[in-house]
């Protein structure tokens, strides 16, 4: 890549967040879903409701579909924002397509990053859970927040040019992330209990690879007309 | 399709149905008559995914190639076509799975992996009604059927793998090798075919009709 492709994407992935550092939309849905979520879950599941080994069973899959939700609620807005204020012209205009993804796929997982950050301490202080291998419980929130970004930001440019985006997205993204959603959670359910998830992983990690080269391969068809 | 190779598909078809039940053995260790299912169980399933690649395949063709009416309606119509058998094979083995477990329905891997893939493709028409201008609808719908071809072969063979399974083994085995009595295997291939062939025809009568209606729509605007 040159390193004019860099400073484009570069450029969009600033862009965002500057936008995002005056609007706090995408910020604030995410984190007030997730923690919304993880009070109620806890109430229901954590130390006065639930055994400790009911608990990492089930924490690893709510904090997945907590995740999925928040991604659902905040995120279909990455491109329908850019159509509605028009900004989309100019941004095909001022950057090559596989920039504007990267550029756009940077935000997003830098997005999804710091939602982890927040509600995966949050989740494992609120259910009470000993984690056994922390170095384990990173990669599976790397890999599986690097395919929900990948996943999402395709997504959101298929559904900003149709009707009512927010329905549509979670109509076509959820099928697309159950195999996703799957091995991030056994990988999760490992990290937290101490079991082997090498093999998930590397599936984990090819699903996400298909998904970011699909993504790259498709989305200039997707962007520009 | 020519008439005489439409006699011959029926043709074909009936000996296949009297062969499944009259000619092929029963399998061991299943209840009463219940492994006939497989014979048309398995082709629906399998034409299913041919369905979705030929989907795929028209639709990388449209996107990479000249955008043509009917590329489009072809992916369309063999979506819709790979749903009816999608969900016809996700009946005949929830039918079977009464018969041998007692349960309609228990997220056996396979049974939630057939789930994944109707899903997806469902949301296909999700979204061509949902895009109004048709070159937007025909570019959408191309890159998201595109994208079926590389996540369906996980939909239909990597997600049944994971995790424990009471489905019966595939045809061919995780060794790699056939362990299917012989009869039941000739009218199995046979079976699968004749289905393969019936996709093709319903196809090319699917997209026919489906270009008379754009054609009619487009007249009447």
């Amino acid at each position: 890549m040159s390193s004019g492709w860099t400073a484009e994407a570069a450029a969009v992935f600033a862009k965002d967040w500057r936008a995002e550092r005056r609007a706090r939309h995408a910020v604030a849905t995410l984190v007030l879903f997730a923690i919304t979520t993880l009070v109620i879950a806890s109430l229901a599941l954590g130390p006065i409701g639930a055994t400790p080994g009911e608990r990492s069973d089930v924490a690893s899959a709510l904090l997945w579909i907590l995740l999925l939700f928040a991604a659902a609620a905040g995120l279909p807005r990455v491109f329908v924002h850019e159509e509605e204020s028009h900004t989309a012209t100019v941004l095909r205009l001022a950057a090559r397509p596989s920039a504007v993804f990267a550029g756009k796929l940077a935000w997003v997982a830098s997005l999804l990053a710091l939602l982890e950050a927040v509600a995966t301490p949050l989740a494992l202080a609120l259910f009470d859970l000993p984690v056994a291998s922390p170095g384990r419980l990173v990669l599976a929130l790397g890999a599986g927040g690097a395919g929900l970004a990948a996943a999402t930001t395709l997504l959101a440019a298929i559904v900003a040019q149709g009707r009512g985006a927010t329905t549509l997205f979670a109509a076509l993204a959820f099928p697309l992330l159950v195999p996703l959603a799957v091995l991030a959670v056994a990988a999760t359910r490992a990290a937290l209990g101490g079991g082997d998830a090498g093999g998930v992983l590397v599936q984990l990690f090819l699903y996400d690879s298909t998904i970011m080269v699909a993504g790259f391969l498709l989305f200039p068809v997707i962007w520009a007309p | 399709m020519k008439r005489p190779l439409l006699w011959l598909l029926w043709g074909w078809m009936a000996t296949v149905i009297v062969a499944a039940f009259h000619w092929a053995p029963l399998a061991e260790g299943f209840l009463g008559q219940s492994s006939r299912i497989l014979f048309f169980h398995v082709p629906m399933a399998w034409v299913s995914f041919v369905a979705f690649m030929v989907a795929g395949v028209r639709s990388l063709a449209y996107l990479a190639g000249r955008r043509t009416e009917r590329r489009d309606q072809a992916a369309a119509a063999a979506i819709e076509i790979g749903l009816l058998f999608a969900l016809l094979a996700t009946v005949t083995g929830a039918i079977w799975a009464r018969i041998m477990w007692n349960s309609w329905w228990n997220w056996d891997p396979r049974q939630a992996s057939i789930v994944v893939a109707l899903l997806f493709y469902a949301a296909y028409l999700a979204l061509r009604a949902a895009v109004a201008d048709r070159e937007a609808r025909g570019r959408l719908c191309a890159a998201y059927a595109t994208l079926g071809l590389v996540v369906a072969p996980f939909f239909y063979f990597v997600l049944p793998r994971l995790g424990f399974t009471l489905h019966p083994e595939a045809v061919i085995n995780a060794q790699g090798k056939v362990e299917v009595e012989p009869r039941m295997l000739v009218v199995l291939l046979a079976s699968s075919a004749g289905f393969t062939a019936l996709f093709f025809w319903m196809h090319q009568l699917r997209t026919r009709l489906a270009l008379r209606e754009a054609r009619l729509l487009e007249g009447s605007d």
